[in-house]
């Protein structure tokens, strides 16, 4: 039976060429969403923690994942804040978003205050200095790596050259960063913030300085570092839904590419269908000869896909600043659907085949 | 042991009684459309007539279910088609070897002697590396007939196996035929319309209108 089927595979290498690309995009289109989700959220959460704050205060209107590029908050409210009790440091922060430098997804720039935002996250020059006009900028290595940018050469920002004035290190928040009050005139959002670090004396009561700022500035957003996992999940629009529909777009190309394919196998070989049958093969036969057809594209597409999406991912790494992470729950999950697809996809094709009337498949021309 | 169908009341087919002795070679003729072909799919389990009973060694054809009939087939009835039916991406040997797998159930029975006492009256033993379609008619038909004949059937139903072959390849195959059923004791019903090849058979039956209307002994035989 076996050598049945891997000749029977052979002896249409289009038609299996096709089924296994089709397969095959099923699981690099899960594979390299879900890295890509991942990889995006986690190196923005990454960012967001190495900031070194624990608490972030903003408006209600404005999230830190989704900023507006008006800024909205008055940042005299960092006066405020540094009195109440057990906050050590606060440091306001200007989000601006701007399309990506390679012509993919959107970019951060953080203008800030360069003592305060230090002071909480530790950040440090490592190469340069640190912007002192309006038109420079400090980036950090990543940034620099992705966008191939020494010190003093000049990268866009706000529309505009800016100039590198500096590389800092570790990663936190958005990878290029402005003076605050440079920001505020690009903006012409004089004193306007889009959110305040709040740094704790001690760490361990990171909830109750939460609560008396709630108490002492009722009606803003204080939220917490250390919930912004969740937070972001959620802040992302639809990142849900979007999820979900890959994976469904994924199972129903995968089986519908194998239902086509083994729909027209049963049709091309109806008559050796009848030969099977005059030999005294069962219903069970046949479907097993089918259904292990299918199982065998189904399986080689798979490899090829995940092959295929780790190839693209690399490829798309280097030659984007777009960050992948990949899970070996997803890759199981896209190698499932590939094979569920063709379990499926097959079994009506094999179910047909296995009741085709003999006399009638044997007359097949 | 006998072969029978009595009382097939079908279009196709009115009142064909017809009796079979194990080892017999008969040879059924008769004009296209006579019922010669439904005759010989009812005998193989492949038709269900219906009224009336097709008894193979025993086992009675249709009075069981689908799968039954399918059993039966599979363990019993070995058939040989005019236009050869081998499965054309395997070699012979893996015709064969399908054909032996069917039979065994999913199992691969080992036949070595059989097998090679086949091969060799068929004078295939050269040519099992060979896909069919690099195989002359003649040796295509004679791979079908080994196909039929290796999983020891209690019949072989041979559909105008000459039907698609000249002169000599018929002839060649025809003998063949004959000496399966003179050496194996192999029990051979054929449908011909070739009154030469008919000839080769013990027993001829002439059928009209789904009916059998003569049958003689073949003088030669």
């Amino acid at each position: 039976m076996d050598s049945l089927i891997i000749s029977n595979i052979r002896q249409r290498p289009t038609r299996t060429l096709v089924s296994v690309t089709g397969v095959a995009l099923g699981v690099v289109l899960v594979i390299l969403n879900m890295a890509l989700v991942r990889g995006m959220l986690n190196d923005r959460l990454r960012r967001e923690r190495g900031i070194g704050a624990e608490i972030q205060f903003a408006r209600f209107s404005s999230t830190i994942w989704s900023p507006s590029s008006v800024l909205p908050l008055d940042a005299r409210y960092a006066d405020r804040l540094a009195t109440i009790p057990g906050v050590q440091i606060v440091s306001p922060v200007a989000r601006f978003v701007q399309s990506g430098n390679s012509g993919i997804g959107l970019e951060q720039v953080d203008g800030i205050d360069f003592q305060g935002y230090a002071a909480i996250s530790g950040l440090r020059v490592v190469q340069g200095r640190v912007f002192q006009a309006d038109d420079e900028v400090i980036i950090d290595e990543k940034k620099a790596h992705d966008s191939k940018a020494k010190v003093g050469d000049e990268i866009q920002v706000f529309g505009r050259k800016m100039k590198v004035a500096g590389i800092y290190a570790p990663e936190s928040g958005a990878r290029i960063k402005v003076s605050l009050e440079a920001m505020q005139r690009a903006q012409s959002a004089p004193n306007k913030c889009t959110f305040i670090l709040v740094k704790c004396v001690n760490p361990d009561q990171q909830a109750e300085v939460q609560q008396r700022i709630n108490t002492t500035l009722p009606g803003n957003q204080v939220v917490l570092t250390r919930d912004l996992v969740t937070g972001f999940n959620r802040a992302v629009p639809g990142l849900d839904g979007f999820v979900k529909a890959i994976l469904a777009l994924s199972t129903i190309v995968s089986t519908l590419v194998i239902l086509l394919a083994m729909y027209t196998t049963i049709t091309e070989r109806t008559r050796e269908i009848g030969v099977l049958k005059s030999l005294g093969a069962s219903k069970r036969y046949i479907v097993i000869v089918i259904e292990k057809e299918a199982m065998a594209i189904s399986l080689i597409g798979v490899v090829a896909g995940v092959i295929a999406a780790f190839t693209a991912g690399w490829g798309i790494e280097r030659a984007t600043s777009l960050q992948l992470e990949y899970r070996w729950t997803w890759v199981l999950v896209a190698v499932l659907i590939g094979l569920v697809a063709g379990v499926v996809g097959s079994l009506y094709p094999a179910v047909r085949a296995a009741n085709l009337d003999p006399v009638k498949a044997l007359a097949y021309e | 042991m006998t072969y029978h169908v009595g009382k097939v009341d079908v279009h196709a087919l009115r009142g064909v009684d017809l009796k079979v002795a194990p080892g017999e070679f008969i040879a059924i003729m008769g004009p296209s459309g006579c019922g010669k072909s439904t005759l010989l799919h009812i005998l193989g389990g492949l038709l269900k007539p219906t009224s009336g009973r097709a008894i193979v060694d025993g086992e009675d054809l249709v009075a069981v279910s689908d799968a039954a009939r399918t059993d039966i087939r599979r363990r019993k009835i070995g058939f040989v088609f005019q236009r050869f039916n081998l499965f054309p991406t395997l070699t012979a040997e893996g015709n064969l070897r399908l054909a032996e797998h069917i039979h065994g159930n999913g199992a691969q029975p080992e036949n070595a002697k059989f097998r090679k006492e086949i091969l060799q009256l068929l004078r295939l033993e050269n040519k099992m590396r060979h896909k069919p379609l690099e195989l002359s008619g003649g040796e295509q038909q004679r791979v079908a007939i080994a196909r039929a004949i290796i999983t020891r059937p209690a019949i072989i139903l041979a559909d105008e196996p000459t039907g698609n072959l000249d002169s000599e390849n018929s002839a060649a195959v025809l003998q063949m035929l004959q000496q399966l059923n003179r050496e194996l004791g192999q029990t051979i019903v054929m449908i011909t319309h070739n009154p030469e090849a008919a000839a080769v058979a013990a027993r001829t039956i002439e059928m009209r209108d789904g009916m059998i209307v003569k049958g003689h002994e073949t003088a030669t035989a």
